[in-house]
């Protein structure tokens, strides 16, 4: 379905993502977790070609279309991406207030990405009412007419939702789409994006999250991907040192004890060590880590020199 | 309101430090109509609760649930429409600003987005003894005292809040609040805009602080997990109300009120999925 070989991102002089590839199968849901700053979230931009200026990336990621043909996502010019784009992948952004419009009906908002793709308009004003009611808003006549500052943070993420499959894409992608939410309304979010996604690349932070919707999954750190393969087994053995400080991290023992913690920070673009870009953080780190290690291994994945095991 | 009955106790619960009595706080909505007045809308509904001296004391509840009303009331930036408030046995509630001295040396806040809590345009040493300027106290080296308590070298004193990541802003938010030696340390969310890695860091860091200084530490989160790892008492506030209160690992353990429940089973664990 979605085939993303050596995508390598830069602003400037500074690599912010690196070399990066990875598969998505069709119906298949892949996570993509790391930290704040490990590139994910411009992993997925280059996607849709939404770089900010100044930001370009380079090598290839190639959609597979329904009869056959492929269409590449970067590299390509606007002209072409404006077609792909919001039509056969669309993304659900974490921020549901500042994504919408405030200024229009929800109903229109929800038709305007289907008219900008060909379809007329009072057929996409139909087939509006019926994705809101798709992504289970109660009364979708009534919310079609509401403003986004009249809905909830949760009903606002379902309608941004609710556009994102407009025009039946091939791939969702959604940037922390329940960030922004309360648990109980992201619970309900999360199992409503498992359920209506055709193939899903699902950015998040949070483990829990990820392993509650993906099958697979990719983690990043300072723009490469150190580990990748199936979430349960990535999760009770991880190989790379990160994944296994931050699933550590992520436990919450009980009262009196120590948290495991990764020691330091993420560091800031472009400051990452050169080789493995987590040996300064890493209590395992020595020097043959001064090395790029490679992202080996079938199924599950993992570049590091002094994998767990 | 189901509460539990608590651990059975051998010594003398500490003394009352932050009581709360039938607070209720009422906003009224702007007037959409020249006849009528604006709908009201009640933000806490008849709130008793108590902190004693050195408890860890949580409040959970989602958005709109009225925990951000309860703290504001608590740390008197608002003040209730009833009920009534002591700090330390002493009233707080109807007084002027300049009559709560006793209560800004006493209770300090950390907040949850430590971006946007520090004026990016003064510099760490400034934000860190601005508390004390503020109540004419002298900052002397109470500055470098502080940042090495909170794991900062003394080098950052000289630098800008954007020269640090989210982690270290919010040692930075948690050495202001010290400043002044408080008793009480109230921290609004203060790890859910931080990454997993480094939330355990200032976990571990308020743990290691109250602690040594001895402080109360009243703690509000929309996580029941982490309130879970923070404190002993908690409670769960839903719609404006405290559904349920005490013991934290009773409520975890055994929740009474259907609200506790579905919150619980909520969260996404990672035990549970794999």
């Amino acid at each position: 379905m979605l085939k993303v070989e050596g995508l390598t991102v830069r602003s400037g002089d500074v690599e912010l993502v690196h070399d990066v590839s990875f598969d998505i199968a069709p119906g298949e849901r892949v996570g993509l977790i790391g930290e704040s700053g490990s590139g994910k979230s411009l992993t997925a931009l280059s996607l849709m070609g939404l770089l900010p200026e100044g930001v370009t990336a380079t090598g290839r990621a190639a959609l597979d279309g329904p009869d056959g043909g492929g269409d590449d996502l970067v590299g390509v010019p606007e002209s072409r991406l404006k077609r792909l784009r919001g039509r056969d992948v669309s993304m659900v952004f974490q921020e549901p207030m500042t994504a919408l419009n405030p200024l229009m009906r929800i109903g229109a908002q929800v038709a305007e990405i289907m008219t900008l793709h060909g379809t007329p308009r009072p057929q996409a004003r139909r087939r509006a009412l019926d994705l809101l009611d798709r992504v289970r808003l109660p009364e979708p006549a009534q919310i079609a007419r509401a403003y986004p500052h009249q809905l909830s943070g949760g009903q606002r993420q379902r309608v941004m939702l609710a556009i994102a499959l407009a025009n039946e894409p091939r791939l969702l992608i959604c940037d922390e789409p329940t960030t922004a939410l309360d648990v109980t309304v992201q619970k309900q979010m999360l199992e409503l994006i498992a359920e209506v996604a055709p193939a899903l690349l699902f950015i998040t932070h949070d483990l829990a999250v990820v392993a509650s919707v993906c099958e697979r999954v990719l983690v990043m750190y300072g723009g490469r991907v150190v580990e990748s393969g199936p979430i349960r087994e990535v999760f009770t053995r991880p190989r790379h040192r990160y994944t296994e400080g931050l699933l550590a991290a992520s436990k919450l023992t009980p009262r009196g004890t120590r948290l495991p913690t990764i020691k330091g920070s993420v560091p800031a673009a472009g400051r990452f060590p050169g080789g493995c870009v987590f040996r300064n953080r890493c209590p395992h780190a020595t020097p043959t880590c001064e090395d790029v290690p490679a992202l080996t291994g079938d199924g599950h994945a993992h570049a590091c020199w002094h994998p767990a095991d | 309101m189901p509460t539990h009955a608590g651990t059975p106790q051998t010594e003398e619960p500490a003394e009352a430090l932050i009581e709360a009595e039938h607070v209720s706080r009422v906003y009224h909505r702007p007037r959409t109509s020249l006849t009528k007045p604006g709908a009201a809308v009640r933000a806490l509904d008849d709130v008793s609760l108590t902190v004693r001296r050195g408890e860890r004391y949580g409040i959970v509840g989602e958005s709109g649930s009225g925990k951000s009303t309860l703290l504001r009331l608590l740390c008197a930036l608002d003040q209730p429409t009833s009920g009534s408030i002591r700090f330390d046995g002493q009233e707080i509630t109807g007084r002027p600003e300049r009559r709560l001295r006793f209560l800004r040396e006493n209770l300090q806040i950390v907040f949850q987005d430590p971006m946007s809590s520090l004026d990016p345009r003064m510099r760490v040493r400034d934000l860190v003894a601005e508390p004390l300027v503020g109540l004419g106290l002298p900052a002397g080296d109470r500055v470098a005292e502080l940042l090495d308590a909170v794991g900062l070298p003394a080098s950052a004193a000289d630098r800008y809040p954007h020269q640090f990541s989210g982690g270290q802003r919010q040692r930075i938010a948690i050495a202001r609040a010290l400043a002044p030696r408080p008793k009480v340390l109230v921290a609004d969310e203060p790890v859910s805009a931080l990454d997993v890695s480094v939330r355990g860091q200032i976990l571990n860091l308020l743990a290691d602080l109250v602690d040594e200084l001895g402080l109360t530490l009243v703690f509000v989160s929309h996580d029941l997990s982490v309130v879970r790892h923070v404190c002993e008492t908690v409670a769960v506030m839903s719609r404006g109300e405290i559904v349920e209160s005490g013991p934290v690992d009773e409520i975890w353990a055994a929740p009474a009120h259907p609200y506790t429940r579905t919150l619980l089973r909520a969260v996404p664990t990672l035990k549970g999925l794999l």
